[in-house]
């Protein structure tokens, strides 16, 4: 039965995939999409179900081909399609990043090892589920988001030809991609679903085909591809050092024995570099914020629950392996500086989406500090917040999508009172950022873990805390400028009363005027990602013994000590407790005393604000009496401390210092 | 929960309002003395509250009246984490939240002295939050605990002793959180600024009070905070709680406001070192 | 509860200071009150600089047609109950500037007056005093206001009617 599951989450999209491209009717297209999401997600809650412990295994053969043979065929189709590619684009950069990998993995293939066969090719612990949970779900919604999102796109550009069957197939295709990805055991197959995602990243970044988005999709290609040269020289060492297939499993490799430690310590380091650049980890920063040039659907995908996520997976699956090394205290180090950095250039963004961009990195570099600091508590904290930041970042990037078509700006300060003109958006939007920034949700809980985890590490942990503070500062002046803008009359005609009154003004929104106008294909996706970020916030005592406890018992059988203890009241450790549920009912009850007392009945003065007598009559314009009596419009825009930390200032320090930090781990690893 | 765990929750909510109100009382007429002058009552921010619930209903967004309850609620919920000697992180994101909210309060008016009032009052944020983080870090790395029960049950010397740099640091966060010179930049107790009242310009009325009242849950947390670094005597901590607010008066008399970008350099500057320094300290001490 | 918010009201007026138009002598006068000598925080009362949280509006100098417009604007934003002292000789008639083209007159013109401070320019005493007179005023339209009359609306009432 899993056998069939796991063919089914990477063979399926691979299938629709294809059909997308063949398919030319945009209602059929959408149909299979939406059946392929469908599928997806109830295979991938099969497979949770189904799973208990760890399950491995290995397939024969696909329709009577060796698989082996044939993934080692399409790696290389694979590697010389991005050759052709890169001699298209004149990129001399790519072409050798290509050959780098087409010559070593030859060699390895046809000298060194030969047929290399490694079993089980498959593994799947509760890390996997996790991840194949998050690909299948919120990727799934995301690419049901895409199908009417890419209908509105491609109206804005006035296309003749519709390029959407391309752009579904490698949408799709990405999520079985990533599935394969977290499956596999074999290093050697992880390897080719790496490239694909690659792959895939580049293709959809340059989707638009403008100048900046090919250059941008080459700027992704080539620091991927850096990456996976480090990928293939890392497969090539273990081989060399080891002189074994074995250890090209995933799981021998991170339990190998004591004696092993110093000599895998580069090849982790390898490993770890690989991910980090597809992380986007400082100094690969620049692919993932010039990836925002692609449509919407692209970047949701990319931030929240595929390709980065990737990157992080590799870095956490690895961290037994090279647990109390130095490389761990290194990882911990780059991870705390990339979160630091990131969160404060997002502080001096005022594009919506490179602010969404920057704080992905930041929580990426968080992960990987967790998986750094290498504790149990620590790898808890890395999959929770791997799980929560994808919901909520998804779904942020779904609404700043649906706003950029609606008003036609990505910008925050056009945001401004935007909860007056779509306060069902807005306020979807407000509950994705706070579900980022406040207790008791999710995101926040994980911080709380990392936090606790590193105060071993007083260098990590202040990174951590400056970085801390910088999100609060960014997330909170989005979430304020939607609701600044004048009183609505509208909202005096509620008439939401009664002990339910607050719930119902929940869903509907103060104004209640205002129609939320929109297909149940961009409606769906975001309301059940809002309240999926909610949900699985409050049940993370359940998530966390279900799901998330079960991954450390994976990591290192025997030594296992559980970190935190659940209760109904939320999540104790040895040294801290982080009560959700009190939190959140007290919040729940404050928030009807606050919507009771805005809806209380009764004289109120509704005024314009204090402009030193000046104001315009009784409404609240942005308008003062200047001279001979003339109106004229005043502006107050956020402090994006440009002149301090503005990003083309800080960007090239940043850089070095990261670039230093990554040459002192290698120097110290190779030494 | 326990009989008693109720009682100090209940005794939190109510009585936590009064002592601030006196503290603020207090507060006033010292720095009226300070500056030579007789000085209000004691009771006089009680009658500044209770005046301002009879004053007429003032809005300009009705986002503003969610958020001052909500400021209101995040403070009570902080007060009472705090009497059930929970977890101190836990308690200071909670302590945050309160803060968001009145800043998207302050942002909904689009008055332009009550944003920059809140961008000044998000940057006071990220000054000091940073540094509580770091106070309580120092605490767990001292007690092997951030829950504040089992500080106070297993770890049996002042932590005063060990932690005097954290404390100086938490002085600092003491500064911007109780809005005193030369930190009062987002908004100030005394008269008016260049930006009027900043955040708190175009809350008036019932809403201003509730602000206020919130602000004397913060300074109770704030005062046991610092009691928490001598809780081994009763004396002793009321000594300290007295001097440190004293010193904090006396910080708001002789300086004048400095500016945001002034204040985010050195706090974090002075801040991060002294926190190494005792970090350090710690360290050597456990070998 | 509403006889001790009323007591409370008298217990601590906020005032604003708006200078229509002053030589300045006044503001001087009015901010002395301040100074130790005189010290008018012992009775609560605070100098804000927002007529949204003030009780008590101290105008000085002469009205004329240009700022006539600011002084209604900044005393419809006051929340009720709220009261005018006028200060001067320019704020109670206009002062000698009261023939002049320009000039509407003295505060009353505008907005309803509840104390006078006469004086060119007026002691701080005289000013405390003017205050202290106000208060009674700001006590008897605090009762009114918690019976949920509103000066604000009845003047939207008479406007009504007129119409």
């Amino acid at each position: 039965m899993l056998d069939e599951l796991i063919g089914i989450s990477i063979l399926l999209p691979f299938i629709a995939g294809t059909l997308c491209f063949l398919v030319k009717d945009h209602r059929v297209r959408a149909g299979i999409i939406v059946a392929t999401g469908i599928a997806l997600t109830i295979d991938s809650l099969l497979l949770f179900q189904g799973l208990s412990g760890s399950y491995s295994y290995t397939p024969e053969s696909l329709l009577g081909i060796d698989i082996n043979s044939l993934i080692t065929f399409a790696d290389f189709a694979l590697l010389f399609i991005i050759l052709a590619i890169a001699f298209k684009l004149g990129n001399p950069l790519i072409i050798l990043l290509t050959l780098l990998q087409i010559v070593p993995l030859g060699y390895f293939e046809l000298k060194m090892a030969h047929h290399v066969e490694v079993t089980p090719a498959f593994y799947i612990d509760s890390l996997s589920v996790i991840m194949n949970l998050i690909i299948s779900i919120v990727g799934s919604l995301i690419c049901i988001f895409g199908i009417r999102y890419m209908e509105e796109h491609e109206h804005h550009l006035h296309l003749k030809k519709s390029r959407q069957p391309r752009f579904f197939f490698f949408l799709v295709l990405f999520l079985g991609a990533m599935n394969g990805l977290v499956f596999a055991n074999n290093l050697l197959w992880l390897y080719f679903f790496w490239e694909v995602t690659t792959f895939c990243s580049f293709m959809l970044i340059g989707h638009d085909r403008t100048e900046i988005a090919i250059r941008n999709a080459t700027r992704a290609l080539w620091m991927n591809m850096s990456g996976g040269v480090a990928f293939v020289a890392a497969i090539i060492l273990i081989f060399h050092t080891t002189g074994s297939v074995e250890y090209l499993s995933l799981q021998t490799l991170i339990n190998h024995g004591p004696a092993l430690t110093s000599a895998l310590l580069l090849p982790f380091s390898l490993l770890c570099f690989s991910g980090f650049t597809k992380a986007a980890q400082v100094p690969f920063q620049s692919w993932l914020c010039g990836a925002m040039v692609a449509p919407t659907p692209v970047s949701a995908l990319l931030h929240s629950s595929t390709m980065v996520k990737a990157g992080v997976y590799l870095v956490v699956r690895l961290a037994p392996g090279y647990q109390g090394t130095f490389l761990s205290t290194m990882v911990a180090t780059f991870g705390a500086f990339t979160f630091l950095t990131a969160s404060a250039l997002a502080v001096n963004m005022s594009n919506g989406k490179k602010i969404l961009a920057y704080s992905t990195i930041a929580n990426l570099g968080l992960i990987i500090a967790c998986a750094g600091i290498n504790t149990p508590a620590a790898i808890i904290a890395a999959v929770l917040l791997i799980i929560f930041h994808a919901i909520s970042k998804g779904l942020l990037f779904l609404c700043v999508g649906t706003i950029e078509h609606a008003i036609g700006s990505r910008d925050i300060e056009d945001m401004r009172g935007l909860y007056n003109s779509m306060p069902a958006v807005s306020r979807i939007t407000i509950i994705g950022i706070l579900t980022m920034m406040l207790p008791p949700f999710g995101a926040l809980m994980s911080k709380w873990m990392a936090i606790e985890a590193a105060a071993h590490i007083p260098w990590v942990v202040v990174m951590v805390a400056l970085g801390s503070g910088l999100t609060v500062l960014f997330w909170a002046r989005w979430a304020g400028l939607f609701v600044s803008g004048p009183h609505l009359k509208v909202f005096e005609a509620d008439k939401d009363s009664g002990l339910l009154g607050p719930f119902v003004t929940m869903f509907k929104g103060f104004a209640t005027k205002v129609k939320w106008n929109a297909p149940a294909s961009i409606k769906v996706p975001m309301v059940s990602l809002a309240v999926g970020a909610i949900v699985l916030s409050l049940a993370v005592p359940w998530l966390y013994t279900t799901l998330v406890d079960p991954v450390l018992s994976s990591y290192r059988p025997g030594v296992f000590v559980e970190p935190f203890r659940t209760g109904p009241l939320g999540i104790t450790s040895g040294t801290g407790a982080f009560y959700v549920l009190p939190v959140f009912l007290f919040s729940i009850l404050g928030y009807i005393v606050a919507v009771a007392a805005v809806k209380r009945k009764g004289h109120r003065v509704i005024s314009a604000p204090y402009m030193c007598g000046e104001q315009y009559a009784d409404c609240a314009q942005p308008k003062f009496r200047s001279h001979l009596n003339s109106w004229k419009d005043y502006i107050a825009a956020n402090i994006y401390m440009q002149d301090i930390i503005g990003e083309e200032k800080i960007s090239y320090w940043i850089n070095i210092v990261s670039l230093v930090i990554l040459i002192v781990l290698f120097g110290e690893v190779l030494r | 929960m326990s009989m008693n765990e109720v009682v100090a929750v209940i005794a939190a909510i109510l009585v936590s309002p009064i002592i601030g109100g006196l503290v603020a009382g207090l507060d006033r007429k010292v720095t009226a003395r300070l500056q030579g002058r007789y000085g209000p009552p004691i009771l006089q921010p009680f009658y500044d509250v209770l005046k301002l619930f009879g004053k007429e209903k003032m809005i300009v967004n009705y986002w503003q009246i969610f958020c001052a309850y909500m400021y209101l609620v995040a403070d009570v919920l902080t007060i009472i984490l705090l009497a059930l000697q929970s977890d101190l992180l836990l308690i200071f994101f909670v302590l945050a939240v309160g803060g968001v909210f009145l800043v998207i309060g302050a942002l909904a008016a689009e008055s332009p002295y009550s944003q920059i009032g809140a961008q000044r009052e998000l940057i006071q944020m990220l000054t000091y939050e940073p540094l509580l983080i770091l106070v309580f870090v120092g605490i767990y790395l001292e007690t092997g605990s951030f829950k504040i029960s089992e500080i106070i049950a297993n770890y049996n010397q002042p932590l005063l002793l060990s932690l005097p740099l954290l404390f100086v640091v938490m002085g600092y966060a003491l500064v911007i959180k109780l809005k005193k010179s030369p930190f009062d930049i987002a908004t100030s107790h005394h008269a008016h600024q260049e930006i009027v009242k900043g955040v708190l310009t175009e809350y008036s009325g019932p809403y201003l009070a509730i602000i206020e009242i919130s602000h004397w849950y913060e300074t109770v947390f704030l005062l046991g905070l610092c009691a928490l670094f001598w809780h081994t005597s009763f004396v002793w901590m009321a000594v300290l709680v007295v001097a440190t607010y004293f010193g904090e008066v006396l910080v708001d008399n002789v300086c004048a406001r400095l500016t945001w970008r002034w204040m985010l350099p050195h706090a974090w500057t002075g801040g991060l070192i002294m926190a190494f320094a005792n970090y350090f300290w710690i360290y050597e001490k456990i070998g | 509860m509403k006889s001790l918010i009323n007591k409370s009201r008298v217990k601590s007026p906020w005032l604003i200071h708006f200078d229509c138009g002053s030589c300045n002598g006044c503001d001087i006068e009015v901010l002395a009150c301040l100074t130790p000598v005189y010290d008018i925080e012992r009775f609560g009362i605070l100098n804000v600089g927002n007529p949204k949280h003030a009780d008590i509006l101290l105008v000085t100098g002469t009205v004329n047609h240009r700022n006539k417009k600011a002084l209604k604007n900044v005393y419809d934003q006051m929340p009720e109950p709220k009261v005018v002292v006028a200060i001067g000789a320019c704020g109670t008639t206009g002062g000698v500037f009261r023939e002049a083209y320009n000039v509407v007159g003295g505060v009353d013109k505008v907005i309803p007056v509840d104390a006078y401070v006469s004086g060119c320019a007026p002691k701080p005493e005289a000013i405390i005093d003017g205050v202290i007179i106000a208060l009674g005023k700001l006590a008897e339209k605090g009762k009114r206001v918690d019976q949920g009359i509103f000066e604000r609306l009845e003047q939207t009432q008479t406007n009504i009617k007129k119409r």
